[in-house]
Formats: structure tokens, sequence, C-alpha cells
């Protein structure tokens, strides 16, 4: 499934990972800057590598992306972590980070992409999804025009939730008490980034 | 967020986002390039699917080669031209279902950009045609398929740090492990010289007297052949393994001798006893025979000369010590009739004989031919 062999074995590898890292944190280019975050994500998909992300702390780096003012680098960090935690180590160390709360955010991304990378993320982080706003969040989904977000939050629903909370959900949606989270702000809106993150506390009626 | 209906899959024909082809990113330092110039862009399981969406085939009715290309990386479920989708003139475009994600994969790395009759494809993955079950199998595939790979990768540490915790508490053992792997090294490596050493054409063993030696007829017409073969002589004796399995002697012999045969047919042919005889005196110049075994042969040999003179067919071609008779010795019946009863049995004695021998040198006239390189 991975990239097949690899061009750099064993202890080369490593280097050349954390060579990247370094680059990212000491460049200035922002170009330079979402191609090494694109590159370190890509590189994630490979189990092979999942390891040494891990010891360069790369789930802490990709999760810092999550709350960047660039819509880029969050759905770069977003891929990134949504192929990390495929790996049961990395998953408890994106858990240990609070990562829950940042990947929630994402939900409320405007780009299909960063949305769909959260909800696998989540499918990836807890077999149990409990908490009501993201419950709700993904059964909005569920009805969304998007066959890939459709397919997906139909998955979720199936696989990680229960069935009596799904219906909970549901009255909840057509009654009064729903939530803002998943829904994208409109595209004047600053701030939008610092808005996310604590968008799955926002209890408001949907405004939109 | 709008409702919607619950469209089949293969009836959605949007274009979508990730259809596109990105521009490719020109402002990579060099080494972090790849091998190929490619736009920035992060790959999840959510992007990758089994269909696959081909544009930019020329509308000239290339279905069946393009199924045909496709097919060479995996088996193919379902095809179908996309005749609503907005495609550039002239070409058309195609949705592929591959049965396995991984064919989906590599098919879509080797054949991007691919110019196909004159067109250049565009390939691209197309998840927003999966149904729910497609998406759910995908995500528990990769999942499965990470475990499998963290589980092995975890018992090979494993297996490295149980013999690196071993080494401390035995150093002695690992020394004599390591002297041992260091011998069975130098063996290996030993032999690996020598076959090194005889993967070379060798010089052909010097001339030896008293013995006809076929090489150096072929060697005037073929020099590289009679020196392959010589080679070829040695090799089949250092692997006797092949030998029994017939192949190698044959091998050897078809360079060797339908040379000498043919050079030797002139002089003495209606004799093949004669042949036969340089035959087997010709193959202990060429190979490399231990003292004891050459004695031997000398042995069984002399006590053959012994009987064939008996018979009355001994050879002619064979050196003899001592002066030679003008005729070869002959039982005399003292009665016409039985000594033509003996020369009968005499000849047929001698047909005989030669008959076994024969054999290999029939098939070698027809071996060679299969080996002959293009």
């Amino acid at each position: 499934m991975s990239s097949g062999r690899s061009r750099f074995p064993g202890p080369d590898r490593f280097e050349y990972l954390q060579a990247l890292v370094t680059e990212f944190q000491d460049t200035d280019s922002p170009d330079a800057k979402e191609q090494v975050l694109a590159n370190l994500a890509n590189f994630s998909y490979d189990p092979g590598n999942m390891e040494d992300l891990r010891r360069l702390q790369v789930t802490e780096l990709f999760l810092d992306m999550l709350t960047e003012e660039s819509e880029n680098l969050v759905e770069f960090g977003m891929g990134g972590l949504c192929n990390l935690s495929a790996d049961r180590a990395c998953r408890d160390q994106i858990l240990r980070s609070d990562g829950v709360a940042l990947v929630t955010g994402c939900l409320s991304s405007r780009r299909e992409e960063t949305v769909l990378s959260a909800v696998g993320t989540l499918m990836n982080l807890s077999e149990r999804v409990t908490d009501p706003a993201v419950l709700q969040c993904v059964l909005r989904f569920s009805l969304s025009s998007s066959v890939r977000l459709r397919n997906l939050a139909r998955v979720f629903l199936q696989d990680r939730c229960a069935p009596a909370q799904v219906e909970r959900a549901e009255r909840e949606l057509q009654g009064r008490t729903q939530t803002a989270l998943g829904i994208p702000l409109p595209q004047d809106q600053p701030g939008d980034a610092s808005l996310a993150t604590g968008a799955e506390q926002s209890k408001a009626a949907g405004s939109v | 967020m709008a409702a919607s209906d619950d469209s089949s899959s293969w009836n959605t024909l949007e274009v979508h986002k990730h259809h596109e082809q990105r521009t490719v990113c020109h402002t990579r330092p060099k080494y972090r390039e790849g091998r190929r110039p490619k736009a920035v862009k992060v790959y999840t399981i959510n992007l990758e699917s089994r269909f696959l969406l081909v544009q930019g085939v020329p509308a000239i009715g290339l279905m069946a080669e393009l199924v045909q290309l496709f097919a060479l990386y995996g088996a193919i479920e379902e095809y179908r031209v996309l005749d609503e989708y907005p495609a550039e003139e002239f070409t058309e475009v195609y949705l592929i279902k591959f049965q396995k994600l991984q064919s989906a994969r590599v098919a879509k790395r080797n054949l991007d950009e691919r110019s196909f009759y004159g067109g250049l494809l565009h390939v691209c993955y197309a998840p927003e045609n999966e149904t729910v079950e497609d998406t759910r199998q995908k995500l528990q595939e990769r999942k499965r398929f990470v475990a499998r790979i963290m589980r092995n990768k975890a018992r090979e540490r494993d297996q490295t740090e149980v013999e690196k915790s071993k080494m401390p508490n035995g150093p002695e053992m690992a020394m004599c492990e390591k002297k041992e792997w260091k011998v069975t090294s130098q063996k290996e490596e030993e032999s690996l010289s020598t076959s090194y050493f005889l993967s070379y054409p060798l010089l052909p063993p010097p001339p030896q007297e008293d013995v006809y030696r076929p090489s150096s007829f072929s060697e005037q017409t073929s020099p590289s052949s009679s020196s392959s073969s010589v080679l070829k002589g040695y090799q089949c004796k250092m692997q006797p393994a092949e030998d029994n399995m017939g192949s190698t002697y044959h091998f050897v012999d078809t360079g060797n001798e339908p040379l000498p045969s043919k050079v030797l047919k002139s002089p003495s042919h209606g004799n093949p006893a004669i042949i036969n005889k340089q035959r087997k005196i010709c193959h202990p110049t060429t190979r490399f025979i231990p003292r004891t075994t050459q004695l031997e042969n000398r042995k069984r040999k002399m006590e053959e000369v012994c009987q064939d003179t008996l018979l009355g067919i001994a050879d002619t071609s064979e050196t003899l010590i001592g002066p030679r008779l003008p005729q070869q010795p002959k039982m005399d019946m003292e009665d016409a009739s039985l000594n033509i009863t003996a020369n009968l049995i005499r000849n047929t004695m001698a047909k005989i004989s030669s008959v076994p021998e024969c054999k290999p040198a029939e098939k070698k006239a027809t071996t060679p031919k299969p080996r002959r390189r293009i």
C-alpha cells in the first residue's frame, strides 16, 4: 500500500525526515512551508515512516497547523493527521495532546478536503463518538450533496455512533437545539480560524 | 446544507475540484524534488479510490485499447465512457473501477500524464462514485493494513532487541558465532571467487603428447567456442548435480563435440568406434581430473583395449607402445565358414558396443539449436 521501496531506508530516512521538520521550523518562505508540510503529510501515509514521524513529534506539528490562517496549511496538517492517526501509537499521541478539540474545529472548514480529513481523523481517534455536537454535525454531513462527505458521514454514523444517540441527534436537528458546528462561516468573516477552534462549544442556534 | 436524494453512484457527473489538475510546483529546492514534477497536494485515504477518472482519451473509439492498458495493473470490475462529463474537444472521459485499491493506485501513478494515441491522459481518483459500502471497505482495509505493518515492524524490533540483549550476556558465545560466521563467510568468499574465476573463459590446458586433442582443431575454426567449451567442461566437473540432470552434460558436449566429429569423420568414416574412442580420450584434456581418477581410467582403458583386441575391434588411433602388428590379430577358427561367422559376430559386437556411445553424438547434432541466441 505504501510507496513501495523507500528511497531513504533506515537511519537515512529518519535523518531526511528530521531535515524536513527542521526546514519547516526554520524557513521564512510560506511556499517552502507549504511544500514541506505537504511532504510530511504524504510521508505520513506510509506506515514505514509513522514511527519516525512520531519520534519527531510531527503529530504536534500537524496539530499546530490546524489553527493557522492559511487554509492550505490547515488542509495539509489535517491530511497529515488523517494519515498518521491510522496508527495506534500516533493516535495515542494525538489524544494526549488534546487533538480531538482541534480536529473537531476543522469540521467547520470551508474546504471539503479538510472536513473529510477531520471526519476521518475523528473516526480513527475513537471507537465511540458521544459528543452530541459532533454527532449532529456528522448527521448534517450525511445529508450533504457531496457524495464523498455523505458516504464518509454515513459510515461514521453507522460504525462509530450508538443508534440511540443518532436518533436523539436527529430529533435535535429537527428541533431548535442545533449547534453551529460544521457549518462553514461566511467568506468575509474575519478570524475564522480562532472561531473554528472553539466551535464545538458554541451551542448557539445556527444562524446560517 | 442541502439534503440530497440517493442517486446511484454511477450517475454523478459533476466536475469535482479534485479532478482538476493542479499547477505543478516549480519553487521546490533540488533536494526535495521528486522524480517527476508534481503539484503540492496531500493524499489521504479519503481521496483515494478504486474508481479512476481518465480524461483526455482521444475520441476515436479507443475503449478496448484503454481498458487493455489499464487492465495491466489489475482486474477491472467496471468501466464506461462518461458522455455527459465535460471534456475537451475530440476527447472522451472514462470511468474505470478496479477490483482493488492497490491496482488503481499503481495504475494512476503509472498512467497519469501518459501519452495515449496522441492524447495526454489525465488520471485521477474518483471517490465520489463510491457507495457507502465501498467507502467503509476502503477505510477498514487501510486500518488493517497499517496495523499489520506496524505489528510486523514491532516484531522485527523485538527480535533485534532480543539479539542485542543476548550479546552482553554471552560475549564469548557471540565471539564464537562471529568467528564461525567469519569462517563460513570466508568459505563463501572462496567459492564465490572460484565461481567468479570460472566465469571468465579459461585458457585451454597445456597440450599433452600422447592424447588426441580436438580443441586444437576447433581453436582454428572458432577460438571463442573452444575456450567456452573448455570452460563449460570445468563447470560441469564442479557441479556434478547438474550432470545428473543431464542438462549440463549435453550442454558441455554441444560446444565441443560436433566440431571434432566432423573433422574426424572424413578420415575414418564407417567406423564409429574410432570416433567414440577419440571422444573418450579427448575428455581428460578438457576437464580437470584428479590423478587417482586418471590412473583408474588408464587402468580401465587398458582392460578395455585388451577386450577389444580379443574381439578384434581394437582402436587404430589408440597409442600403443611397442611394435605395431601389420594387422589386428584375429583368432583363426581354422574353418572358412567358422571364420565368416566369427567375423559376423565381431562386426555385430563392434556395432553394439558403439551404439550407446553413439546416441549422445546424435543428440548433440540436434541440441545446439535451442541454445542458439537470437
